[in-house]
């Protein structure tokens, strides 16, 4: 029949002069060009990613030449000491919050006047500085060696420039410039050979170090009162743990090869697990992403914290409790809350929000909340209280939907066993629509983390891992986030550096962690939707 | 409390009652306390921008700031009166008075004139993306709706669409940056900003669009294919026509997702400032290879990225105020369209 059709196409009038292109009848066609546009969201979805990985796929290769200069030129040699000399100014800020306290406890508990209370510390405050000027010996070493190994990394980064610039001359043919183009390779070996001398001066200087240090410490003040003495005598035991550790830094420096080659690996996971994100820096430059995923973390989650209750609360409210009249009310309101624009959310967070909130922690008897008082006005509880606001709406939609599709069977029949309303909404509509609601929640996640301007005007933006020491108190403090170290750097860097190329990845990164927090959406709903009849 | 009202199945009060009654005030709390942010947020900016953009003389509304570029704001002492002149009037009250040629002035930037050129160019963005957008969305909605059968390859599309919806806008503006800026070389232009933005936007449209052809009767459909219309006929006729308000509508909230979002045009469309409207090209193909002002970003910068004083709250609450109101009346629409909409086709 089939292969006979044509045949008989030529008797139907609808056929006749019938319009083909390719083969196809005009109905086909149409069929083709819907069927194309249908397609564009994967092609989307592909280029995405494909252009993601394009701009960005280059990081990891220039990061470990970055790393690789940094072990050439000396850097991470005098790193090993530079660590030795900050560990102890961070002791150092140890003893002056010690200070601090004594200083509190003199005029408080005391109540000294504050000359007599400074007198009483002097002898502290001398203990203190001659903890302080101990370093001497290593500070002045490595100021030196900075300067030399800058110097070597310097002039490395000129011969690099000049090869780019042989390179382009050669690619557009001025053969003679191209060979005017001086490139005197840098002899590694002989450049270190000065700084690696300093080893025995290392030795000395830390040995002297340490024997400063002994003495400073065996004459360390009686502290006046006990809860004071406890930290005096953790901040001896640190000093012990501190020391302890000297050899394995002259062991470090005695080992150290400049031509060890970076693994491959250490491309990714100085970035996946560093610590430091530190650009533009006259030292050496680090793209870790920890700072970052942890302030949109803590962002995230101080906003889903205040949203959840809100927009599950109220969309339980809404579906099961209120009256017609509220339903139709409320729903169009929260819908309009979603439509207020990011970017005035955040203006208001910067005009009014940060204010407002600041002043409310300086209330007296507040002072009991973690935190408070605070005096940063842009910091993680600003910005995720603005977030919560705009992943209400989210949750509150996608929760109230799913409470709606609980069969009404499921209410009638727990009605009729004698349960009241609260029974019935907390044991049978709830653990109904569980799945639901859990998968609003994390749609609400991925606006929230996803989320820029808002945390780009409010968060604070300081590029550093909050002090988590500090408690619940942390929620008060700065961070940066993701979103915004796109948005924030992007317009400033140079195409093609390592920077640039340093954001992309962060928006891989970024648009990966949506799929997942999609794809565990999509599968929570499939996996527990309850099945009706 | 006489006889007659108690009966047996009275309701007794009682601690789980009571109980209940408090749960059901918190869930209550927690509804209004949601509207109440909202509320303050509106307020706020509306107070705060009418200051701008209304003004107590005739014809109340502060023409000035509607139809200007934003300009640098000159305030001095002359003769003991304290002026705050605009870069223009600035220029000409110099001319005017050739004694005032060398006064010492304070120049605060972006916080006289107006914000036009914003305007244009956020209404620029979002009719062409719209346009775009409601194009493709549209057409496949059309084709999943009406032409696919369920399969391996329509499931696909369905699962880019869901992602789709859940990447973030920044990651939009990297893709589109990547793509049409860079590998395309279009530069930082409108045509960039149109296609990055309608991308975004696009599963919006799409699922909007599949819901209203859904909501119009299969019993159309057949009654057109059993008159002898071919299917193209019968989608153009008779279902399309049918679902058009609803797409519209729905579609609408996705305009205010468009008019509203910043990060997807912070590196694809958006200038900090510009001297020349959008129409002042020398050549028509210029026209879609320019950058433009836009009230979202206009926002972003006055805020955050000039230095901070008394003058700039004006600037920063008055394009809040217009921005907010623009976004806010698109939403109002969509929603109040809907509600009539749900009432008027039933079928």
């Amino acid at each position: 029949m089939a292969s006979s059709a044509p045949a008989d196409d030529r008797h139907f009038i609808a056929y006749k002069g019938s319009f083909r292109l390719f083969g196809l009848t005009l109905d086909d066609c149409i069929r083709v060009f819907f069927g194309g546009n249908a397609v564009v969201s994967i092609i989307v979805l592909a280029l995405i990613t494909y252009f993601l990985f394009r701009e960005g796929s280059g990081f990891f290769g220039q990061n470990r030449d970055n790393l690789t200069v940094y072990r050439h030129a000396g850097l991470e040699y005098v790193d090993f000491i530079r660590t030795q000399q900050d560990d102890h100014a961070a002791l150092t800020r140890y003893l002056s919050d010690l200070r601090v306290r004594q200083f509190n406890y003199s005029t408080t508990d005391k109540r000294l006047s504050l000359a007599a209370a400074n007198a009483a510390l002097a002898g502290f405050d001398d203990f203190a500085g001659q903890y302080g000027d101990s370093v001497e010996p290593i500070r002045t070493l490595v100021s030196d060696l900075t300067e030399q190994t800058t110097a070597i990394k310097e002039r490395f980064t000129v011969m690099e420039d000049k090869k780019v610039e042989r390179t382009q001359l050669l690619a557009v043919g001025k053969e003679a410039e191209a060979a005017a183009v001086r490139i005197v390779p840098i002899d590694f070996v002989a450049e270190l050979k000065p700084i690696l001398g300093t080893l025995p001066a290392y030795r000395e200087a830390s040995a002297d170090f340490a024997k400063r240090l002994t003495a400073v410490l065996a004459e360390a003040p009686a502290m006046p009162a006990p809860e004071l003495q406890t930290r005096m005598d953790r901040f001896q035991q640190l000093n012990a743990e501190y020391m302890a550790g000297f050899p394995a830094v002259t062991r470090n420096l005695e080992t150290w090869d400049y031509n060890k080659p970076v693994p491959v690996t250490q491309a990714f996971s100085s970035f996946l697990f560093g610590r430091q994100w530190l650009t533009a820096s006259f030292w050496q430059d680090w793209y870790g992403v920890i700072p970052l995923v942890v302030g949109s973390v803590m962002v995230s989650l101080v906003a889903l914290i205040i949203a959840v209750p809100l927009g599950v609360g109220s969309a339980i409210y809404i579906n099961q409790i209120a009256s017609p009249l509220e339903q139709k009310f409320i729903k169009p309101c929260i819908e309009f809350i979603s439509a207020i624009p990011s970017v005035v959310l955040g203006f208001f967070g910067i005009a009014v929000l940060g204010q407002a909130l600041r002043a409310l922690s300086q209330v007296a008897w507040l002072s009991w909340v973690p935190g408070f008082p605070y005096s940063e006005r842009l910091n993680i509880l600003t910005a995720g209280c603005l977030l919560a606001l705009i992943a209400v709406p989210t949750i509150f939609t996608l929760a109230e939907d799913a409470l709606n599709n609980v069969p009404r069977a499921f209410k009638e029949a727990s009605f009729a066993l004698g349960a009241t309303r609260l029974q019935t909404i907390i044991r049978i509509i709830v653990p109904a629509s569980l799945s639901g609601i859990i998968s609003a929640v994390l749609l609400g996640l991925g606006r929230v983390i996803g989320e820029t301007m808002v945390v780009l005007l409010c968060a604070g933006n300081r590029i550093a891992i909050p002090d988590f020491t500090a408690g619940l108190a942390v929620i008060t403090q700065p961070v940066h986030t993701m979103t915004g170290i796109i948005a924030q750097e992007m317009g400033e860097v140079v195409h093609g550096s390592i920077h640039y190329r340093a954001l992309f990845v962060v928006g891989m990164l970024l648009f990966f962690l949506s799929l997942a927090i999609n794809y565990a959406a999509q599968r929570i709903v499939r996996r527990y939707r309850i099945s009706i009849g | 409390m006489s006889a007659a009202t108690t009966h047996p199945f009275q309701t007794q009060p009682s601690a789980a009652r009571r109980s209940e009654s408090v749960i059901f005030w918190l869930f209550r709390g927690a509804t209004y306390f949601v509207l109440l942010c909202g509320a303050v947020v509106f307020l706020n900016i509306f107070v705060k921008g009418s200051r701008t953009v209304f003004q107590t003389k005739a014809p109340f509304v502060n023409t000035a700031f509607f139809t200007e570029s934003p300009e640098s704001l000159y305030v001095f002492q002359w003769q003991g009166q304290k002026m705050e002149l605009g870069d223009k009037e600035f220029r000409t009250f110099k001319e005017k008075n050739p004694a005032a040629a060398n006064v010492k002035a304070e120049s605060y930037v972006y916080c006289a004139g107006g914000i036009f050129p914003c305007i244009v160019g956020t209404v620029l963005l979002v009719v062409g993306s719209m346009a775009i957008a409601l194009t493709l969305g549209v057409s496949a909605a059309v084709y999943l709706n009406e032409y696919a059968r369920d399969g391996t390859f329509i499931r696909f599309v369905r699962l880019a669409i869901l992602n789709l919806a859940g990447v973030p806008s920044i990651v939009f503006g990297l893709f589109g940056f990547g793509m049409f800026v860079i590998f395309f070389g279009w530069n930082v232009s409108l045509l960039a900003g149109w296609f990055t933005l309608a991308f975004m936007v696009l599963p919006v449209v799409i699922t909007a669009s599949e819901e209203s052809l859904k909501a119009v009767p299969k019993g159309f459909r057949e009654g057109s294919l059993a008159l002898g219309a071919t299917k193209w006929q019968t989608i153009y006729k008779n279902v399309v026509p049918y679902a058009l308000p609803g797409i519209l509508t729905s579609s609408i909230l996705g305009i205010a997702r468009v008019a509203g979002e910043t990060a997807p045009i912070m590196f694809t469309a958006a200038y900090v400032v510009r001297d020349k409207l959008p129409w002042q090209v020398d050549h028509f193909s210029d026209f879609f290879f320019q950058g433009v002002m836009a009230l979202p970003y206009h926002i972003y910068v006055v805020s955050s990225k000039i230095p901070q004083n008394e003058y700039t709250e004006r600037v920063q609450y008055g394009t809040a105020f217009v921005f907010l109101f623009i976004v806010a009346l698109i939403a109002t629409a969509s929603i109040v369209l809907r509600s009539k909409l749900r009432n008027r086709y039933k079928w």
